[in-house]
């Protein structure tokens, strides 16, 4: 799992079909101190996380082409949870 | 996906059957500093780019999503040796990291 920020979003219409219907994510990841960590990424979003809101990303592929049912599917990164508190 | 820009493209001779239907694309991958800025104009510098797979069309100058490792390969009717395959071009931002 991945530890992230949500730093904005993106739109994407011309798109694999697996991703029809998802919310595009900015992710930032961050450690424990909400230091930044490399490079932002994009996850799909069914939990509508807000600007700024920590979460966490799986990058189980396999489980995300579960969620998105489509078992073709090149999406690899899901949020899974908003996190309650900013501290870690 | 990973964010990207497309900076190049790559035509194939021979190839593996199962890349059919798709082209390839020289891909920069996108910094924090580059999603601030908006999308490089050509000439591109250099830099760590990659070849990504792409049957969207996507073109020079675009921003995409792809995948890499396995949830590329994920994406084709049969085994197929694939690094990195575009998922989506981005045509819109909303990039707002705390300041």
């Amino acid at each position: 799992m991945i530890h992230a920020r949500i730093d904005g979003s993106a739109i994407s219409t011309i798109r694999h079909r697996s991703l029809e219907g998802w919310r595009l994510a900015i992710c930032q990841p961050v450690g424990p101190e909400g230091e930044e960590e490399g490079m932002p990424f994009l996850a799909l979003d069914g939990l509508n996380a807000g600007l700024h809101q920590r979460v966490l990303v799986t990058t189980d592929g396999r489980a995300i082409r579960e969620r998105v049912g489509d078992e073709r599917s090149p999406a690899r990164f899901l949020i899974t949870a908003i996190l309650d508190e900013a501290k870690a | 996906m990973r964010i990207g820009q497309v900076i190049g493209k790559i035509v194939l001779n021979a190839q593996e059957p199962s890349y059919e239907g798709g082209r390839y694309l020289v891909v920069m991958p996108t910094s924090k500093e580059q999603l601030k800025s908006g999308p490089l104009e050509p000439p591109f510098p250099p830099g760590n780019s990659l070849v990504v797979y792409d049957n969207l069309g996507a073109r020079e100058g675009d921003m995409i999503g792809y995948s890499e490792s396995g949830e590329a390969a994920a994406a084709f009717e049969r085994p197929t040796p694939v690094d990195a395959f575009n998922a989506g071009i981005l045509n819109q931002f909303d990039y707002q990291p705390p300041s």
